[in-house]
């Protein structure tokens, strides 16, 4: 396992050795107090305690019964969560959530059939490959959302076929070249697929949407769709975020942390997004982006931090940087570098992110502060941020120019943004 | 429009009060919140961290932020607000349930939190939530947020006086969580009465859209009302025992709110709004002895029953509050959560003076429960009239009249847009769609 190469690095994995070395004393404490079972009974009892205790403690991590209720979470999170989150567009509905099932399964497929060969260990055990493979096809949903209302079908297959093999491959090399842990190597989503969907938007938007049709604004019942996936996205950002975290102790302050961290970040975007409107009046996107943000910052240290309040402290930061990041990133990106985002995506997954990686590195150091050399460990954390970085730069500036081959007959701008040319409408044919 | 335009500009108020309460939050959590250590060398039930409960607990979240969420939705323009605020009542109820929770069995100054506290801290939010709907349309967020405060930290006296003075059941919180919610609700509703409504208003009814959007609400409500009421049951018997009564008596209970929604109206039609609340009765009602052993037919009993009274309650009762009490109840939660409490509570005084079998080591008795149920009323009913008082201060960014039930106040809201700039014509789409 990648994951067990890296124990030592991190000082709370003690407890996972003492629970080996009951593993170990366990059978043999049974076996003295079968012994002595007709004087005491108590011994048994004790001892029966203990192997529950043993079992207990061990039983999160092993075992699909036990990882089955989070991949239940994680797949409601892709499949309804992102598709609903993306439905806000007021004419574009059927499209967000019909080619988001349509992406994410194709993806979740091709990633299995990849990490067959690029992750053996994982060969016989269906469920954690199909788990990984989701929450990897993560980053085709954000950049999907990047190129949202922008990219037909056939594009958005494209793209997921070779954003899901650029991944696995920068995921490959975090793990097996720089040992990472899988769980934090699959944090890198967020990232990656920002910047992804960031240089393929760049392609397919450069010269134009200057214009601006009405199509690309949301209505009331958008709004109250994509709220729906916001909630679903938010509630289950806890099982994403410990679901591949070993051992009881790590995935629990996993879950409490998430927990602390997402509440707090949805406060902040409350009260910053009265804050920055002229009326105090409350803006729809800013609650979409901004809770999301938290759980987005948490994703990499969450495993690791020992009291709440750090959390909390990077929910907080969290929550401002999605509130107050758009009016920045929108003015650099969009007149700037003429970067066309419908989404808002770097401010929602790409820099609560890289706050989360930063976040990390910094509390790496300081809990490995007293066994020191900690700077070996943090410079390949920086290191396989940057790998991720460069490979989604890389690989989005490429398929960008593949899209925009005339083979993928990529809608003209007058159709962005519109149901009306993938689907059929018997009931509005005329005069919608 | 006037009315899109008007706001209470609570860009100050709201912000900073948000900003400085989670600063304080914050601060609290790093004094007295600490997770849980677990020493796999001693032994006992103080060595779990309850992470079993995780898969109850997401079940709970549910409902919490989609169940209650949507189910408010059904007012044709108050969504934003129904969904939004409920999602940031909750946000701030969890931390500060939490902590309420928390102070009341400090171990050495310090809060240990597990994934149970999580539970219960996303209950502690239920109640607001319930007290939130029966003032819905008529608040500020500025309103709800104090609102939050003072009735979770009354809410977690309460709790400890039932559960750990009095040692009485309440396993789904029927008394704890729903009739406190409901009557604390409806204690505020009354202080803030406004006369002005008295007549009703335009925007207080739903449209075909909307009440669709609360049937979301009341699905998920419906779905995972079993977890809810056997989260913190014992485990073993008595959380599969409240598992099975609150599904049985679901069941029972939404086939009688059909029944009766069409027996009520003249024509035999449902009112969506019976579907839409009467069927989630049974869940509370039952709430108070599901992990006692009431056998199925026991609690599709109480199901049934707890269907006719909150059916009866929208008919008759809502009407009754509106014109006679002075109590405004949007959502009718007094039909939904308050009746239906106060029979989960008379259930159980029945169920424990017929001594039905009960968790280990935790008997019940009738004069507990009854000594439950009227404290949790006592308490409700006055600290919702003192809250109410508070919440009269005439700063806290209330609407006028006019503005009630609209979301516009205080949201950014998109206008409706009839006409689009660029209409593509048929053979335009038919051309490009060929391309394709």
């Amino acid at each position: 396992m990648p994951g067990e190469r890296v124990l030592s690095r991190d000082p709370t994995d003690m407890r996972k050795v003492s629970q080996k070395r009951v593993r170990q004393d366990a059978p043999v404490l049974c076996q003295a107090s079968d012994f002595a079972y007709h004087k005491t009974h108590t011994s048994l009892q004790t001892c029966t305690a203990r192997l529950q205790l043993h079992v207990y403690l061990n039983q999160a991590a092993s075992g699909y019964s036990k990882i089955y209720p989070a991949f239940q979470d994680v797949n409601v999170m892709v499949i309804f969560g992102f598709g609903f989150l993306l439905a806000y567009l007021k004419r574009y509905g059927f499209s967000s959530i019909g080619f988001n099932i349509l992406a994410a399964v194709l993806g979740v497929q091709w990633t299995v059939f990849l990490e067959r060969f690029l992750f053996p260990d994982k060969r016989e055990k269906h469920l954690p490959s199909i788990l990984t493979a989701s929450m990897s096809v993560v980053a085709v949903l954000i950049s999907a959302g990047a190129v949202l209302g922008k990219a037909n079908p056939f594009q958005l297959i494209c793209m997921a076929m070779v954003e899901m093999t650029a991944f696995c491959a920068s995921r490959w090399t975090n793990v097996y070249i720089l040992e990472i842990e899988e769980h934090v190597s699959l944090m890198h989503v967020h990232i990656f697929g920002t910047f992804f969907g960031l240089m393929v938007s760049w392609w397919l938007t450069q010269a134009s949407l200057r214009r601006e049709t009405g199509k690309e604004d949301s209505d009331v019942t958008s709004d109250l769709f994509s709220v729906l996936g916001t909630l679903f996205l938010w509630m289950f950002w806890p099982s994403f975020n410990s679901v591949l975290v070993d051992g009881v102790v790590k995935k629990r302050n996993a879950i409490h942390n998430t927990y602390y961290a997402i509440a707090v970040s949805a406060v902040i975007a409350f009260a910053l997004s009265a804050l920055t409107n002229k009326n105090g009046k409350l803006q729809m996107t800013h609650i979409h982006g901004a809770t999301l943000a938290g759980g987005v910052a948490l994703g990499f240290s969450a495993h690791i931090i020992h009291s709440p309040w750090i959390a909390m402290v990077l929910g907080f930061l969290a929550g401002v940087i999605a509130v107050l990041g758009p009016y920045f990133v929108k003015m650099c990106l969009n007149s700037a570098v003429k970067m066309y985002d419908t989404c808002d995506i770097p401010c929602m997954f790409g820099m609560p992110g890289l706050l989360g990686a930063i976040a990390y590195v910094i509390l790496f150091v300081i809990y490995n502060w007293n066994n020191l050399p900690a700077g070996y460990p943090a410079l390949i954390e920086v290191g396989s941020l940057s790998i991720t970085i460069l490979v989604a730069v890389i690989a989005g500036f490429i398929t960008g120019i593949l899209l925009k081959l005339n083979i993928c007959k990529a809608p003209p701008v007058s159709k962005f943004f519109d149901d009306q040319v993938y689907w059929e409408f018997p009931h509005l044919a005329v005069g919608f | 429009m006037p009315s899109s335009s008007f706001s209470t500009n609570m860009r100050l108020k709201f912000s900073v009060l948000a900003i400085v309460l989670e600063v304080i939050l914050i601060a609290l959590f790093g004094i007295f919140v600490r997770y849980k250590e677990v020493n796999i060398y001693l032994l006992g039930e103080d060595q779990t961290v309850h992470i079993e409960l995780y898969p109850f607990f997401q079940d709970v979240h549910v409902m919490i932020f989609v169940g209650f969420g949507f189910l408010m939705t059904f007012l044709k323009k108050y969504g934003f607000t129904s969904v939004g605020i409920n999602m940031l009542i909750a946000a701030v109820g969890l931390q500060w349930g939490t902590l309420m929770q928390g102070f009341w069995h400090m171990k050495r100054g310090e809060i240990h939190v597990t994934v149970k506290s999580m539970i219960n801290a996303d209950f502690s939010t239920a109640t607001v939530l319930i007290s939130f709907g029966a003032l819905l349309g008529k608040t500020s967020p500025v309103q709800m947020m104090i609102l939050a405060i003072l009735e979770i930290t009354l809410f977690s006296c309460n709790e400890y006086l039932v559960v750990d003075v009095l040692k009485a059941t309440d396993t789904g919180a029927s008394m704890t969580i729903h009739a406190f919610g409901a009557y604390f609700g409806l204690a505020v509703a009354r202080v803030l009465y406004r006369p002005g409504l008295k007549k009703g208003h335009e925007n207080e009814g739903s449209s075909y859209h909307s009440d669709m959007f609360a049937m979301i609400g009341t699905l998920f409500l419906w779905l995972f009302w079993p977890s809810f009421n056997s989260a913190i049951a014992a485990p073993g018997d008595p959380q599969y025992r409240a598992i099975v009564n609150t599904y049985f008596s679901l069941a029972a209970c939404t086939v009688t709110a059909f029944a009766f929604s069409s027996l009520t109206e003249h024509r035999g039609k449902f009112d969506m709004v019976h579907i839409q609340n009467a069927t989630l009765a049974g869940g509370v009602a039952v709430g108070s002895c599901a992990d006692l052993g009431i056998q199925s037919f026991g609690a599709m009993l109480i199901g049934f029953v707890a269907a006719i009274i909150s059916v009866i309650g929208f008919k008759f009762l809502t009407p009754f509050f509106a014109s006679y009490l002075k109590i405004q109840d949007t959502c009718g939660v007094h039909n939904l959560h308050g009746l239906p409490g106060l029979l989960g509570g008379i259930a159980s005084i029945i169920a424990a003076a017929v001594k039905v079998e009960h968790a280990p080591f935790h008997p019940v008795s009738p004069g507990m429960q009854a000594a439950a149920l009227g404290c949790t009323l006592g308490i409700a009913l006055i600290g919702g009239a003192f809250a109410g008082l508070i919440l009269n201060l005439p700063f806290l960014g209330q609407a006028p009249d006019q503005n009630c039930y609209n979301d516009s106040v205080y949201w950014e809201v998109p206008e409706e847009t009839k006409q689009l700039v660029e209409m593509p014509s048929e053979q335009d789409t038919q051309r490009f769609n060929i391309n394709m």
